[in-house]
């Protein structure tokens, strides 16, 4: 069928638009991290995929960066190789705001290379001499910033070219959806007209759902180890799946611990009706109430504009469409086979 | 199936442990980009693992099939 084909191009394409296409230009550190005010330093600043060479070390421009309208330029900068930028900058005496230490961000504009940026890059502490440099924090330094459109996927502090598992652990859970849905539909119907088809439907979209879930689950924990230290932290969203994921293994369960298939049919369809109620809240709505390490945890829906941008919408979307055909083809399979077996017991019996 | 799931968490919990070993994090390294490499790894192998359970249920019955016929 048209769409089979279909589920193979988009997943193909999602392999290749998703690996492919490299990450924009990013600071992985700044060297020295601390510094006291009043101070003059010399910084350098390594660069992720980023080409300095590209361009003159007089149109390229560094600024750290102390909230949004105070910052300092570089004075001397210099482009020792692709990436790294050495510069000096005269630490002002006094901090703008209150506070003994404060934490600057690093932004690089580079005319070829685009802005970017490292949150937090440099510790000021606030130094004890009075006076020495009679620098001051510029006003309204950063801006005219180069923005470069292409085809290339945002830099993420931690998270680096994983950032790519957007292409292949979120569909999962999307995949899950639709075929839980599915599931939930056919047991419905099931109940309505007793048609034993109906019923192999659902159990067939329920477990190739929580295949799905699982395999969510797994590329979940090990992306979990690389960004956020170990591969199960007891976070809000880990647990709420783990448990919307054994409610449907329990549906199974309840399938298989009947004699009769038709009284167990009807049992599990009224089972996955309440399991389909409870998914919701425990994928969606409970995470949201608590604090998670899991993007989208606080309030906004997961890929808002601060997780996804219009480049990746490119790969995301069509990943999405992809891997749910393909779990729909497999569920297909998990049918027929169902709807085989079916017939050869009623002969024997 | 539950051997296969065995085999998916075993890797998922284990392989970072065994890959970190020696002095360079393997994982870790050129941008985390074998993490990618990781999870399509996992999902090929899910996907694989649940399509021989389905074959090896197929096989079944097609010998049940067969011994009926004689």
């Amino acid at each position: 069928m048209w769409w089979k084909s279909l589920s193979v191009v988009l997943i193909v394409y999602t392999i290749l638009a998703g690996l492919l296409p490299p990450l924009k230009p990013g600071i992985t550190r700044v060297a020295p991290e601390s510094a006291h005010s009043g101070q003059v330093i010399r910084l350098q600043a390594y660069g992720y995929n980023s080409k300095y060479t590209g361009s003159d070390a007089k149109d390229i421009r560094f600024w750290l960066e102390y909230d949004s309208l105070h910052a300092l330029a570089a004075q001397e900068l210099r482009v020792l190789s692709d990436t790294c930028l050495e510069a000096v900058f005269t630490l002002p005496v006094r901090m703008p705001g209150t506070g003994q230490n404060a934490y600057l961000n690093a932004i690089i504009d580079h005319p070829k290379d685009g802005v970017s940026l490292l949150p937090g890059a440099l510790e000021l502490v606030q130094g004890d001499s009075a006076e020495r440099v009679g620098a001051d924090w510029g006003i309204g330094l950063v801006q005219d910033l180069h923005i470069i459109k292409d085809f290339t996927f945002p830099y993420r502090n931690v998270i680096y070219e994983s950032i790519r598992n957007t292409y292949f652990h979120v569909p999962m859970w999307f995949a899950l959806m639709f075929l839980f849905v599915a599931s939930v539909i056919n047991s419905v119907r099931y109940l309505r007209n007793g048609e034993l088809e109906y019923d192999r439907r659902a159990a067939a979209y329920a477990e190739t759902g929580l295949l799905f879930g699982v395999l969510g689950l797994v590329t979940g924990m090990l992306w979990a180890n690389y960004a956020w230290g170990k591969p199960w932290s007891n976070d809000i969203k880990q647990l709420m799946t783990a448990v919307a994921l054994l409610v449907y293994f329990a549906y199974f369960i309840l399938r298989a611990s009947f004699d009769e298939p038709e009284k167990g049919a009807r049992l599990a369809a009224v089972y996955n009706v309440f399991a389909f109620a409870s998914l919701v809240p425990l994928l969606y709505i409970i995470p949201r109430m608590f604090a998670s390490l899991h993007p989208g945890a606080t309030g906004n829906p997961a890929f808002g504009s601060q997780d996804l941008d219009n480049t990746m919408r490119l790969v995301f979307y069509p990943a999405i469409l992809g891997w749910s055909l393909l779990g729909f083809w497999i569920a297909g399979l998990r049918i027929r086979y169902q709807r085989l077996e079916d017939k050869v017991l009623q002969i024997e019996v | 199936m539950k051997r296969f799931l065995t085999i998916i968490l075993f890797m998922a919990i284990y392989l970072p442990g065994v890959m970190a070993q020696g002095n360079r994090d393997f994982m870790r390294e050129t941008g985390k980009i074998y993490v990618v490499v990781g999870v399509i790894l996992l999902i090929f192998v899910g996907i694989v693992a649940y399509l021989v359970r389905i074959e090896r249920k197929l096989t079944k019955l097609e010998h049940q099939l067969k011994e009926e016929k004689q």
